[in-house]
């Protein structure tokens, strides 16, 4: 027991003293760490937020109008809207009436005056459908097309076009997103694992005399270790302080201009205990690969 | 007087007695082809006192190297008190070093600890929560005759001084085998005489003293046992031998 507890008391002090009297490289090593955990929890923040408007936007788009056939049966149409209904892909239904559209329309003045001209109400009723997602339009389009009681001419307000854009931006962002993350993590492995590298090798006497005298791999390897936890940690604290704060300011300033971005509190909180958790891990791993070298040399 | 170095019999030792280090057909080559041993054969008894002598590149310090199991012998085997030390598991390796007192031609000395911390540095690393331990370190600083350096950095002190420390760092935790790979090469003749003194001093307290060296003078003042190595091979093991034979140029 007084082994073991002068054991952690010898490599807590071990990291600090490490830690202190290699302040230069230590702060460079807690720098380079905390740039790359701000990249990564900023790139991870800033996509969700992307996702979280992009999912407004998908939703707000998820529209369709499936026009009907001026002599279709009421009850053929409320049976069309409750099949409609019960379809898990769907929000909502809305019926829209003929004089519902007419009035809609109306609210543009050009078309007010065609409508006035005509004597007439050509616009169609229709069925106002919200899907959840965005993708299942076109199967919903395909569907109103063969349904006998949607007009022939013109069956929905489907734009195969606009909605495929839409998603072709979508796919390209999560895929960029995707990437960027993939590259920033590798990248951040190999700087971790130079820089603590570097920390190492500036203490390499200390490890050849604990090795000369007969210390075990693992009480050499316990202060590398807690002090790159230390550093991972500090690391972890800075930059989730800068991407907090950064998040706070987009937030704010996004909502004043563009678009509006929620401010998604429990997201944040656990994005920031995944960095520290992250940081204090890379840090203990990178010391574990970084030691490695010097002791079974 | 308690000391650091354990109070054993310095009497020479037997025919019969198991040696404390043994080679045998001790071969070793390193991968770029390099034949640093030969064929070793050698026997180190307890309370011995042996130099091992030969030109730079001889093979001394890989000798010492094999001991301390820094490297592995291509082929024969080597023991240390009876137990087999070239194919040991890496698990096992901290035990074996733990038996030995190392001090090298470098020091290897932590500037930026002071003397006390460097000598109580083997012992934090390998007996955490060691009792006593300032008692213990200035005990063997006072063995060395640097009781009154303890707070120094080794910066502030000569090359002779640094080295008494190395030494004082190697017996504090009681080794009963001290190796010596080149511990004067350093440093100037009456300094080196002080140190083999303290070597002697050591290996009377009943410490086995193995010294690799290319200091003639220090050799051939002490007249003690000599093993000389040329080439990677033992040519010479002389009981009370002198760094060259007379006549022979050998190294």
């Amino acid at each position: 027991m007084r082994q073991v507890a002068a054991s952690l008391w010898f490599a807590l002090r071990s990291a600090g003293q490490n830690f202190r009297r290699n302040l230069g490289v230590s702060l460079a090593g807690v720098f380079t760490m905390g740039l790359i955990i701000f990249l990564v929890g900023g790139g991870l923040l800033f996509t969700h937020s992307v996702g979280t408007v992009l999912q407004s936007q998908e939703q707000n788009a998820s529209h369709l109008k499936i026009y009907l056939s001026d002599n279709a049966s009421l009850a053929a149409i409320a049976n069309f809207e409750s099949r409609l209904k019960s379809d898990p892909r769907v929000i909502s239904v809305s019926f829209e009436t003929k004089d519902a559209a007419a009035r809609q329309a109306s609210q543009n003045p050009d078309i007010s005056q065609a409508l006035s001209v005509l004597g007439s109400n050509p616009l169609p009723a229709s069925l106002n459908l919200v899907v959840r997602k965005l993708t299942d339009l076109r199967q919903f389009n395909a569907m109103a097309a063969s349904t006998p009681i949607v007009d022939k001419t013109t069956p929905t307000d489907y734009n195969a076009d606009v909605i495929g854009k839409l998603n072709a931006v979508i796919t390209i962002i999560e895929w960029v997103g995707a990437i960027i993350a993939v590259i920033l993590m590798t990248i951040s492995l190999v700087i971790i694992m130079n820089t603590i590298r570097t920390a190492v090798y500036a203490r390499r006497t200390e490890i050849e005399i604990m090795k000369l005298v007969g210390a075990t791999d693992w009480f050499v390897r316990w202060p590398f270790i807690l002090e790159g936890m230390l550093g991972g940690l500090l690391a972890a604290i800075f930059a989730g302080a800068v991407v907090y704060a950064a998040y706070r300011i987009f937030v704010q300033a996004a909502q004043g201009h563009l678009l509006s971005v929620p401010f998604d509190g429990p997201y944040t909180v656990t994005l920031l205990a995944l960095l520290l958790v992250g940081g204090v891990a890379v840090g203990a791993f990178g010391s574990f690969l970084g030691v490695r070298r010097f002791l079974s040399a | 007087m308690s000391v650091a170095v354990a109070e054993r019999s310095a009497a020479p030792p037997q025919g019969a007695l198991r040696p404390v280090i043994s080679f045998h057909g001790v071969s070793k080559v390193y991968p770029n082809g390099t034949e640093a041993l030969r064929d070793v054969d050698l026997a180190i008894h307890q309370g011995d006192f042996c130099f091992l002598v030969g030109a730079s590149g001889a093979g001394k310090s890989t000798l010492v190297r094999l001991l301390i199991r820094d490297e592995a012998p291509s082929s024969g085997r080597i023991f240390v008190e009876g137990q087999e030390i070239s194919r040991m598991a890496r698990r096992k390796l901290p035990k074996l070093r733990r038996k030995f007192g190392i001090v090298f031609q470098d020091y290897k000395l932590l500037t930026r600890r002071t003397v006390a911390q460097n000598v109580a540095f083997a012992l934090q690393v390998t007996r955490p929560g060691q009792r006593h331990l300032r008692e213990k370190v200035e005990e063997v600083l006072w063995i060395v005759g640097l009781e009154d350096k303890l707070d120094t950095f080794p910066d502030e002190l000569s090359g002779g001084e640094q080295q008494r420390v190395a030494i004082a760092r190697a017996l504090v935790h009681r080794p009963r085998i001290f190796l010596a790979d080149e511990p004067t090469g350093n440093l100037d003749p009456d300094t080196s005489w002080g140190i083999v003194q303290l070597l002697l001093q050591i290996n009377h307290r009943g410490t086995t003293v193995l010294m690799a060296t290319h200091n003639r003078e220090v050799v051939d003042l002490v007249r003690r046992r000599v093993i000389a190595i040329d080439g990677g091979r033992v040519v010479r093991d002389e009981a009370e031998g002198q760094y060259m034979r007379e006549g022979s140029a050998t190294l």
